[in-house]
């Protein structure tokens, strides 16, 4: 019988051998039953720390620690990897490079279950930075492809960048704690009534690197543009990695909740970032793109909610999210379909400003009245103000429900949308409540801190809601294309980071199908060689005005 | 023109420069028109991927021969239309290049000595010699040598990505919901784009590209006239240099070509591609200014704006360049002809009465499951039509804001169809208006529903509250299964859609005139006579999960739909006894013991379905039955056959087969569902039999034709203005994406990313809209599933009849002289083919 302990580094230990053994296949099916033997067997050893943690209670060492969380996101990543290897055998299946995708998507798989398992800093920031390294040859796959090898040269300068400041934070703790393992900065920070500098310091440091690495404004270009890497390496990006900034900072709630510079630098980035990456969601034309920004809105409202001190929901929109994201990715094929369907009926035309009003109105009552009864019944705490801005943000969310009543709708109809608008804060504070169970309770935020928040998704939903009923209106009209552009936030920062540090040059990649290329040429005086052979003095001797970066 | 103060030195400098430019041009506004007319009408039109129907990208150049076109296409885009040399050795060393045909086809083109050429580099130890692709720069290539303006990036992909995002939104109806405002056009919208000015870092600051750009003209041809002018290319150029500009933007370009095509369709208009030129002249003419000041700049750009004149001596160059591949890609395709001329003589006629006769697609997928099926019974006889049977259709699904052409899109549908009561049911309590009503409000419920999921408010929630089931559905994706959702087209109709059939109105309200249609589609299909009992009109769909270019894989004589609806119409023209009667009277016969039965063809699974057989007399109940057993155990023959294609194995027990090609079909991650059309080859017209004894590999379409039915020859005109000019499209679609697939097809389906949720993909992040097939859909990672051969066309008539029909069709004419497919001749009497060439009829020998 495996010690929990020792179980929990299994699932990282089975893609570590696996992807030593796939660099060795030399059959790519041959890789590939490897792959998803590995991740099979991961899901079946995720099932076992699960067991493990209700058996044997939460247990660590100097290297891991087994609780709630870690049985959480090992689940999480057993799932996705299993799910997107599965895919991936069969999407990639004839790409000359099979066989050194899968070890990548091995080796970053590997690393991502050693960050969810890790109890000391070390290991920690390990495993962290190489998921990032791993997940770069993933997303430079098709490095002949420029965009490619330029967003993920931008995305490896911002990692580097995390990676600093979390090698700086490890460094603030140890001398601040004089510890590194992870769960007793924790236990010590419970029990304290402030932070010293020091950890002030590692916690704004661990923060920045959470920031840097959820792709948070401005530094969020390299997420919107690596679509230049398969779909289901998206989907794990977007379902495994991404979100390890949040998983991060859940780890040392405890010091979070003391910080209030770091809470509210999560704060202000985290609903800036929801704000806008939304907005601009709504303005984007390609299916992955609008995906990608709504994954950067969703980190910054899972920042956001660290920030609040509100844990049990930062992991609940972790999970959940990855969850969703995973699958919107790997079905955008269907996004076609699914515009047929949509084709068939006229599209509804928008609400008018009093219906509009009215719904408001009919979906916060719904959702205030849900939350009243849900506190008086006898299992319930009160809840926390922060919960009540959160359920102010849900009965926004319901208001498509109640605009969804029209004044021929039939009874039944009224009923089905009064009961979703119900439905969603009930399942919301349900899931709350049980979430709670997994994660440490967290401080009340500041009220300056929850004042942003609910300001920041009044103005989103007064926004949408101008965008939606004036779309011809004069500021409307001239914003939009600024919200288009994403401010050209990336363009600034990409012509900085370019010119501190240029992308490497793209690389040969063996294709299938010809690629012809063309050597762009203007005509210039006689006589001059051509192809070897000096031509007839003819009007039409050219001579090269660039050199291909391409090949066949 | 207000310049900004800090700009004056520049705009002084241009001012001078380029008034000297234009006192040299003579503005003549009707050539200018023209140059642009030209220059527009040279771009394919490419259609949305919920109608993907194939499309010949070099349409625009059918008036010029293939290799006059593609020496000019080299010049001006980059491109070539034969594969490197290296593949025709290795199709040599396959034994599907023979030195004989190398020899024949080097003599035509009136040069042996290019046949020793070829045969010495095909048997050289190493790679052939490519001459090297030239083409002429844009500004934006001259703008690329030097600095670019992101580190790692080239103005060219930039400029190409903001045109390409613009035109995104700018089409976009369904992905974003807060959309522009299109009022001011597609140029009106980029001159007021912020990314222009903001995303760029231009020499002179945003404000001098927001004055430059503020001073042109809001016309776009006007503008393009000025631009023009101020680079100094003359009018000679301009024509070419519009050609090449269009052509680096190639997708758009067929995007705006397509908005021309469908308002020409609906005798409108639509200019969305004359502004798009403008916004990639204004690109090139800001580059050149934004860059006139450096030295030599504008002596270059002199030297640079002349060039464009000589298109016609480097296209010759490039021409004779490239003789030497039209020599290797002839002997490679009269190679392959030779295959199926060598089995023609053996034909024979059959004699025996047809119990079953079945009319299928033309479509290649149709030939492996119809010599299956005949093989199935020999009362069984199959014939080739165009799928759309020749009903120039729209079809609304009741209660549904959707009108989906059902026809080619070379024609604009004349005839709405719609779901009706079937004539059984017009008596029962069925009212289509109320649960048309009762759809679009469940439709709309749910649309408005939707935005729980979509809405920035609304979209964090959503997250919170439903994204755990989003779990269950992955896991449920992965494992495999047999069906797939449920059909698209019924949505929101709940149970009720088995009580309505797809029917023309126009069957109850005129039969006489409905009676007119069958007698034209029956005399086209030459099916005048002879009626079997059962008579099944077989349309085709398919079945594929998660897939943007699923459409494709349906029928394109459908309008990239599948045949259901055309076939269920037709079925219930023809049975309907008031049509019936009137079709007596126009000299056809049906009579009362035939029974025409609707069916759909799924070529991914072989599986073929029958619709409204509860329609049928009594008399046919067994009649269908036994049809049912044929077609299924057609169904296990074509699945065998085509398994190994599918990295299946053939051997294994049907129902096993059957399994694993369900699960292939509606397997979420799988991107070569079916080979579609890969591999087509030849258009084959003539009566079955003239090839029923021949195994054509699923690379032939088939169009039945008996001269001798056709007196006037117009069923013969109409299959070479339609059926043939549909089959070019199809096969010059697939040898575009094949030669050069980077501008002609979609790159890599693992890159895909749906633009506007109908309008087609990008590969990847962005870049221009791609066109054409992927690579997925060409090749299997191992070998090429389509060899780029140009369609042969065998056309059993009369020389006389063919001649007439190349000469009074401009079309036919074009697409025959001008080598964009080769036209055979088969001989009635003795199967012998004979070749169309410029002199005249050649004879083949076998």
């Amino acid at each position: 019988m495996l010690d929990s302990l020792a179980l929990t580094l299994l699932p990282a230990a089975i893609l570590v051998i696996a992807a030593l053994v796939v660099g060795r296949c030399t059959t790519a099916s041959a890789a590939w039953r490897v792959a998803r033997a590995a991740t099979a067997m991961v899901a079946v050893a995720a099932v076992a720390v699960v067991v493990a943690r209700v058996v044997d209670g939460v247990r660590a060492d100097d290297l891991v620690r087994l609780d709630s969380i870690t049985a959480v996101m090992l689940a999480l990543v057993a799932i996705v990897g299993w799910v997107v290897v599965r895919f991936s055998a069969t999407y990639l299946a004839g790409d000359v490079h099979e066989r050194r995708y899968a070890g990548r998507m091995l080796a970053t798989l590997a690393a991502v279950s050693l960050v969810v398992v890790s109890n000391h800093l070390v290991l920690l920031v390990a495993a962290w930075t190489a998921t990032s390294v791993a997940l770069h040859g993933l997303l430079t796959f098709f490095g002949d492809r420029p965009v490619a090898v330029a967003v993920a040269h931008k995305k490896f300068l911002l990692a580097r960048c995390a990676d600093a400041c979390m090698v700086g934070a490890t460094i603030a703790f140890g001398l601040s704690f004089d510890t590194l393992r992870i769960d007793e900065i924790a236990v010590a920070a419970a029990g304290a009534d402030s932070l010293s500098i020091g950890a002030h310091v590692a916690i704004v440091l661990v923060a920045t690197s959470a920031l840097l690495k959820c792709a948070q404004l401005p530094f969020h270009g390299w997420l919107i543009q690596v679509m230049e890497a398969p779909t289901p390496v998206s989907a794990l990006l977007h379902a495994g990695v991404v979100n390890l900034g949040g998983f991060v900072l859940l780890r040392f709630s405890p010091v979070v909740d003391l910080a209030v510079v770091a809470r509210t630098v999560l704060v202000v980035v985290g609903v800036a970032t929801a704000v806008v990456a939304s907005l601009v969601m709504t303005t984007r034309v390609s299916v992955k793109v609008a995906l990608a920004w709504s994954t950067c809105a969703q980190m910054g409202f899972m920042l956001m909610q660290c920030g609040l001190g509100l844990w049990e929901m930062a992991l609940l929109h972790l999970v959940a999210h990855s969850l969703y994201k995973a699958y919107a990715f790997l079905s955008a094929g269907g996004t076609v379909r699914q515009t047929q369907r949509r084709r068939l009926a006229p599209i509804p035309s928008a609400p008018t400003v009093r219906a509009l009003t009215a719904s408001t109105a009919l979906a916060l009552a719904t959702s205030a009245l849900v939350g009243v009864v849900w506190q008086s019944l006898p299992w319930a705490d009160r809840l926390s103000a922060g919960v009540w801005v959160l359920l102010g943000v849900v009965a926004l969310a319901t208001v498509p429900f109640a605009a969804s009543i029209g004044r021929t709708s039939s009874a039944r109809r009224i009923g089905s949308s009064v009961g979703r608008m119900a439905a969603v804060p009930a399942v919301y504070l349900a899931l709350h409540e049980v979430f709670a169970e997994l994660t440490p309770k967290g401080a009340d935020a500041q009220i300056a801190l929850l004042g942003v928040t609910a300001a920041g998704f009044v103005a989103l939903f007064v926004l949408q809601a101008a965008a939606r009923s004036m779309p011809e209106g004069r500021v409307v009209r001239r914003v939009r294309p600024w919200v288009y552009g994403g401010l050209f936030l990336d363009e600034a920062f990409t012509r900085l980071a370019f010119t501190v540090a240029p992308p490497p040059a793209p690389q040969p990649r063996q294709a299938p199908l010809p690629r012809p290329h063309a050597v762009a040429m203007v005509p210039v005086a006689a006589g001059v060689r051509r192809h070897g052979a000096t031509t007839d003095a003819t009007d039409a001797t050219l001579a090269a005005v660039t050199t291909g970066t391409d090949h066949s | 023109m207000s310049p900004h103060a800090t700009d004056l030195h520049a705009a002084d400098f241009h001012a001078a420069d380029l008034r000297a430019v234009h006192l040299h041009t003579d503005v003549d506004d009707e050539a200018f028109g023209r140059a642009v007319g030209d220059a527009c009408s040279r771009i394919a039109p490419t259609w949305p991927l919920d109608q993907f129907i194939a499309v010949n990208p070099y349409w625009g150049w059918r008036s010029a021969s293939i290799a006059g076109a593609a020496a000019r296409l080299t010049a001006l885009a980059g491109t070539t239309l034969t594969m490197p040399r290296s593949w025709f050795r290795e199709e040599r060393r396959a034994g599907r290049l023979t030195d004989r045909h190398l020899v024949d086809a080097a003599a035509e083109l009136g040069s042996v000595e290019l046949a020793d050429i070829a045969l010495a580099m095909l048997d050289a130890a190493d790679e052939p010699w490519q001459p090297p692709l030239v083409r002429f720069a844009l500004v934006t290539d001259l703008r690329d040598q030097g600095l670019g303006p992101v580190p790692g990036r080239t103005w060219t992909d930039l400029v190409v990505h903001q045109i390409s995002q613009l035109c995104a939104a700018h089409f976009d109806e369904w992905q974003a919901s807060w959309t522009p405002d299109r009022s001011a056009g597609l140029f009106g919208a980029w001159r007021e784009d912020p990314s222009v000015t903001h995303g760029f870092s231009w020499r002179h600051g945003s404000t001098w590209a927001r004055a430059r750009i503020d001073a042109l003209p809001a016309d776009s041809l006007e503008a393009i006239a000025r631009m023009l002018d101020e680079l100094g290319v003359a009018p000679e150029g301009r024509e070419a240099y519009l050609t090449a500009l269009l052509c680096s933007l190639n997708g758009w370009a067929a995007w705006c070509a397509y908005q021309r095509w469908q308002a020409r369709l609906a005798d409108t208009d639509d200019d969305s591609i004359v502004d798009l030129l403008a916004i990639r002249v204004a690109w090139e003419w800001l580059l050149a200014h934004d860059h006139l000041e450096s030295d030599g700049a504008s002596e270059r750009l002199r030297e640079w704006a002349a060039a464009w004149t000589l298109l016609d001596d480097v296209a010759t160059e490039s021409a004779d360049d490239q003789r030497l591949d039209w020599v290797l890609q002839i002997a490679v395709e009269r190679t392959w002809q030779d295959s199926l001329i060598a089995g023609l003589p053996a034909a024979t006629r059959p004699d025996a009465f047809p119990a079953v006769q079945a009319a299928f697609c033309i479509d290649v997928r149709s030939e492996v499951f119809r010599r299956a099926f005949e093989s199935t019974d020999p009362t069984v006889r199959t014939r080739g039509f165009a799928g759309f049977f020749g009903l120039p259709i729209a079809y609304t699904p009741a209660g549904s804001a959707l009108t989906r052409p059902q026809l080619p899109g070379l024609l604009a549908p004349t005839l709405e169809v719609t779901d009706l009561p079937s004539t059984d049911d017009a008596t029962g309590d069925h009212d289509t208006g109320a649960l048309a009503a009762a759809r679009i409000d469940r439709l709309q419920t749910r649309e408005r529903r939707q935005a729980f999921r979509k809405d920035p408010s609304s979209m964090f929630t959503y997250v919170e509250s439903m994204g755990l089931l989003a779990g269950v559905k992955l896991l449920k994706e992965s494992f495999p299964h047999h069906h797939g959702p449920d059909a698209w087209e019924h949505d929101g109709l709940g149970d009720d859609h088995g009580s309505l059939r797809p029917r023309l109105a126009l069957v109850d309200d005129d039969p006489a005139a409905a009676a007119t249609i069958g007698h034209r589609v029956l005399t086209s299909m030459g099916l005048v006579s002879g009626f079997a009992p059962l008579v099944l009109l077989c349309g085709h769909g398919s079945t594929s999960a998660n897939n943007p270019h699923a459409a494709g894989l349906d029928c394109g004589a459908c309008g990239g739909q599948t045949g259901e609806v055309n076939a269920r119409v037709l079925a219930d023209l023809l049975n309907t006894t008031a049509v019936r009667n009137e079709l007596s009277v126009l000299g056809i016969d049906v009579p009362d013991t035939t029974w025409f039965v609707p069916g759909l063809h799924d070529t991914t699974t072989d599986v073929v379905r029958l619709f409204d057989t509860d329609l049928a007399p009594a008399t046919h109940v067994s009649r269908l039955e036994h049809l049912g057993r044929l077609l299924r155990s057609a169904g296990e023959i074509a699945r065998s056959e085509r398994a190994a294609s599918l990295g299946l194995d053939p051997t294994v027990v049907p129902a096993a087969l059957s399994r694993e090609i369900n699960e292939r079909a509606n397997d979420w991650s799988q991107v070569r569902p079916e080979w579609g059309l890969a591999g087509n080859a030849a258009f084959v017209v003539a009566p079955r039999w003239r090839t029923s004894h021949l195994d054509l590999g699923g690379r032939v379409f088939l169009h039945d034709y008996d001269w001798r039915l056709d007196p006037e020859r117009s069923v013969l005109t109409l299959i070479m203005t339609a059926p043939m000019v549909v089959t070019n499209w199809i096969n010059l679609q697939y040898h575009a994406s094949t030669v050069d697939n980077r501008r002609y097809g979609s790159g890599d389906k693992v890159l895909h990313n749906v633009v506007g949720g109908r309008i087609g993909v990008f590969e990847g992040n962005g870049g221009d809209l791609r066109i054409g097939l992927s690579m997925q859909s060409l090749h299997d990672g191992h070998t090429l599933r389509h060899p780029p051969l140009r369609l042969s066309v065998f056309i059993e008539a009369p020389r006389d009849a063919l001649d007439a029909v190349i000469a009074e069709h401009q079309v036919v004419h074009d697409l025959v002289s001008g080598g964009w497919l080769h036209l055979l001749r088969i001989d009635s009497a003795s199967g012998e083919v004979e070749r169309h060439t410029s002199a005249g009829w050649v004879p083949r020998p076998a």
